[in-house]
């Protein structure tokens, strides 16, 4: 009896099942990979943000959304893995170029030509089909006519380096912001002098960042390149291997000399970014160098732990770097354009295709990204400007776990806040940040902003790039290693053996290529050299 | 001694009825092979092909052997990584394969029940230890004028004020360290088969031998070691079928920028040319290769020993 029972029961919850299925059946699931962070209580998969796109765009348009995490410092690599198996999300983002490219050139990816024109009008809108979206077009049938095959994120921000040094320091040295080289060079001297950051002082920190050894470097070398010598074709060609340039050398010789008096930090190769990150906190540091915003940001200031562990420390924008050829700062921005947005073939059909691109455009119109990118007035913030922009953010640990939100990995089409115009954004941006910060903030910004150059990107794949890109890094960390740490009399020899290395594993091919693609007219970016 | 009498294998499926117990526990690991060892054993034709993933294993363009030849005449540091490979495997293989024999004969040797647990565990435990943080510790102990050991050495004075031991920073320094700290991590666990082996000697040997006279050191000699000797041969040529192989992660944490020419391995150079690029069909290439020589040298090492008149292992 029992075991009848039992079977009539399993058999009743079967058919209930089906029966459900068979009543949502015109429904369709649209996954969509969002970046995880690993921020402690936000469950990506079941966010605040989902729920309000379900309610808004879901559930009208009879659409399951899903979020696909994806742990963001691995993204290419996990995307890579499933992209063009069937497995992977129906919406994907993804920061690494080369898969994109290789995507396209497989026909992993839809062309997006006539969905954006049918159902993105907003998204085409917000993006700008002139500005934005040829950065999303490559010309792969060759027939004159780029073809739209990914969806280019809007970048707002495009300032990247922050150049920063101790007010305090400057101060007690008595001395003026340094402007150029030499001025520098003489405050690290001093303040080693002085031992202002104690017995551990080191002025001049910076860490070799291993996914890409120069990109940190350049900006303090490129300020030795003699731009005399240097074509606009040149720089295109060597967009990867600045250390190649004329004049290059020069900065890595000055970095040697600084490096064999104790002025750099020592282990800037060995030690990870956690030991580095303490000895800047513990105020042993009088100069780094990162993102514009980066001392003073609310989720971790480096200004406020270090004032707890040094009083009255803190830290104010400076440029220095001044490349004698030009005359100039040159300071390196974004280009426009952010990550990337694929819709794969294999796991998505047609009509989840049409609901991905629907997606994007109810996302793209302001309502509905103001309440994706801010959250709840009263909860994610507290009050509004008169302008209508949110002001007092609250932090994530701050806000109940249901209420935790990131408002960059899942509203990707707009790389940082939007609030309707450059102006709008630049004020909301400065309102994230403590009101006391806010002079160094924009001047911060304004030293960022000088003289600066557009980084190099090639439309279309750069085969060699992708081939060798790797081992060529590799190689250049251990370039900067070496020519860094030598002693001063080998110097010559060293750097020369070393480019040779980085020459020898592909960065010859690269350089062809690129200088191939910028003769065809497929290279963006820009030249400093030119007036 | 009595010996029961074995019933000869009947025709038929006797011998099966009788132990189809003992055969139903060998489908698991059966299975085991089966899917995580044979099947993806199909995937190797990628090596010759123009992989493409939407297309499959099976759809991909045929390109015989342009993966390899990519791989050999274009990428200078196949070379290097080989040799590292090969030679940092042989220096942990000298350094640490008699490492755990010792130990084990040592470990054997003690009386006192709680001293042995006790050291037991403590040599177990580097084995659970994950080498990011491994990595971490050698940094705090070997790194230049922060590692504790070049600051203990500038404060006795052996070295100068401005001098440093560079345990990371030059390559054979670094090539030693990497191997001491291997044979730090694994050595005790490598003791777990070497004590049972010792277990299985039969203890009478022991007794005889003590009554012939022979000390702590003689009897080692001649009853602990040649009772273990099959499981050591059998261990030596499993471990020199695994010269080509290296784990990623230890070169990897281990490794810096200023020794890349010393700490660049195949896993490492794998994941460079072919993972983080996302060419699956050169990372074939490369482990099908590394198979090739791995499957030569365990033959090699098998017919020496069988020469030499030991078992092997097959």
């Amino acid at each position: 009896m029992k075991k009848t029972l039992a079977i009539l029961l399993t058999l009743a919850l079967l058919l209930g099942l089906t029966g459900t299925a068979l009543a949502d059946d015109d429904w369709i699931t649209l996954k969509v990979e969002a970046f995880d962070r690993d921020i402690p209580g936000f469950n990506v998969a079941d966010c605040m943000q989902l729920h309000y796109a379900q309610e808004h765009f879901g559930d009208p348009n009879h659409i399951k959304l899903e979020f696909v995490p994806v742990a963001r410092w691995t993204e290419g690599e996990k995307l890579g893995l499933v992209l063009g198996t069937g497995n992977e999300p129906n919406i994907c983002i993804t920061y690494d170029g080369g898969l994109v490219n290789k995507a396209i050139e497989d026909e992993e990816i839809y062309q997006l030509d006539e969905l954006l024109e049918e159902y993105g009008q907003n998204l085409i809108a917000f993006l700008g089909r002139d500005t934005l979206l040829p950065f999303g077009q490559v010309d792969t049938d060759e027939d004159g006519t780029p073809e739209q095959w990914f969806i280019p994120a809007r970048r707002l921000e495009v300032e990247n380096v922050g150049n920063f040094i101790r007010a305090d320091w400057l101060a007690a040295l008595n001395m003026e912001k340094p402007t150029d080289i030499e001025s520098f060079e003489a405050y690290l001297r001093a303040a080693k002098e002085a031992n202002l950051g104690g017995a551990q002082t080191i002025p001049m920190q910076f860490d070799l960042y291993e996914a890409n050894p120069l990109y940190n470097v350049n900006r303090f070398t490129d300020a030795f390149i003699d731009f005399s010598k240097v074509t606009e074709e040149d720089w295109f060609a060597y967009c990867r291997n600045h250390e190649m340039l004329p004049g290059a050398k020069e900065g890595y010789r000055w970095l040697n000399k600084l490096y064999h008096e104790g002025l750099l930090y020592e282990n800037f190769d060995l030690d990870d970014d956690a030991a580095s990150d303490t000895a800047l906190t513990q105020g042993y540091f009088g100069f780094f160098s990162m993102q514009p915003d980066q001392p003073w940001r609310p989720d971790k200031n480096y200004e406020v732990e270090l004032e707890n562990n040094v009083p009255g420390a803190s830290w104010t924008s400076v440029n220095c770097f001044k490349n004698a050829s030009l005359d100039k700062y040159l300071h390196d921005v974004y280009a426009a354009n952010g990550l990337s947005i694929i819709i794969p073939v294999k796991s998505t059909t047609k009509e989840q295709a049409i609901a991905a691109i629907k997606y994007l455009d109810w996302m793209s119109l302001p309502e509905n990204m103001f309440f994706m990118q801010n959250g709840v007035e009263g909860i994610n913030y507290l009050a509004v400007t008169e302008e209508g922009i949110p002001t007092e953010v609250q932090s994530a640990d701050a806000v109940p776990d249901e209420y935790k939100m990131h408002a960059g990995d899942i509203v990707f089409i707009s790389n940082g806040l939007y609030y309707g115009s450059d102006e709008r954004n630049a004020a909301g941006r400065a309102l994230k940040f403590d009101a006391k910060y806010t002079p160094e903030l924009i001047q911060s910004y304004i030293d960022a902003g000088t003289d600066a150059w557009t980084q190099i990107s090639f439309s279309g794949t750069i085969q060699a790039e992708n081939d060798f890109g790797s081992m060529v890094q590799s190689k250049q960390g251990a370039f900067l290693s070496k020519v860094i740490t030598c002693a001063p009399e080998d110097f010559d020899k060293v750097y020369d053996e070393a480019v040779d290395a980085i020459r020898k594993v592909g960065a010859d091919d690269m350089i062809e290529e690129f200088r191939e693609a910028y003769n065809e007219g497929r290279a963006r970016g820009t030249f400093p050299g030119n007036p | 001694m009595s010996t029961r009498e074995i019933p000869r294998r009947k025709t038929g499926k006797g011998w099966f009825r009788r132990d189809w117990r003992l055969y139903a526990m060998l489908l698991l690991p059966i299975a085991f092979y089966l899917i995580f060892c044979y099947k993806p054993m199909i995937g190797i034709v990628m090596a010759f092909e123009k992989f493409s993933k939407s297309k499959g294993i099976f759809g991909s363009k045929w390109v015989g052997l342009d993966n390899f030849k990519f791989i050999i005449n274009k990428m200078p540091d196949l070379g290097t990584a080989l040799k590292n490979t090969l030679l940092l495997n042989f220096m942990g293989l000298i350094a640490g394969f008699p490492m755990p024999i010792i130990l084990a004969i040592m470990l054997n040797e003690i009386r006192c029940t709680g001293i042995k647990k006790v050291s037991q565990t403590m040599l177990y435990l580097p084995h659970f230890l994950s080498w990011i943080i491994i990595g971490g510790m050698v940094l705090q102990i070997f790194a230049p004028t922060t590692g504790v050991i070049n600051a203990t050495l500038r404060k006795w004075r052996w070295i100068g004020p401005e001098e440093n031991v560079p345990f990371l920073t030059e390559g054979w320094p670094w090539r030693i360290v990497y191997t001491l700290v291997g044979v730090w991590q694994s050595m005790g666990w490598g003791t777990i088969l070497y004590l049972s082996a010792i277990t299985g000697i039969n203890m009478e040997l022991f007794e005889a031998a003590r009554i012939d006279g022979a000390n702590k050191m003689q009897q080692i000699w001649h009853v602990t070691l040649p009772g273990i000797r099959g499981t050591i041969v059998v261990l030596l040529i499993l471990n020199v079928g695994q010269m080509m192989n290296i784990s990623f992660d230890k070169p990897f944490v281990l490794g810096n920028s200023r020794v890349e020419e010393y700490c660049d391995v195949l896993s490492t150079f794998v994941y460079r040319a072919a993972i983080k690029n996302h060419e699956w069909a050169r990372a074939g290439a490369i482990g099908l290769f590394q198979s090739v020589v791995g499957l030569i040298l365990i033959s090699t090492a098998n017919f020496v020993t069988k020469r030499l008149g030991e078992d092997g292992i097959w």
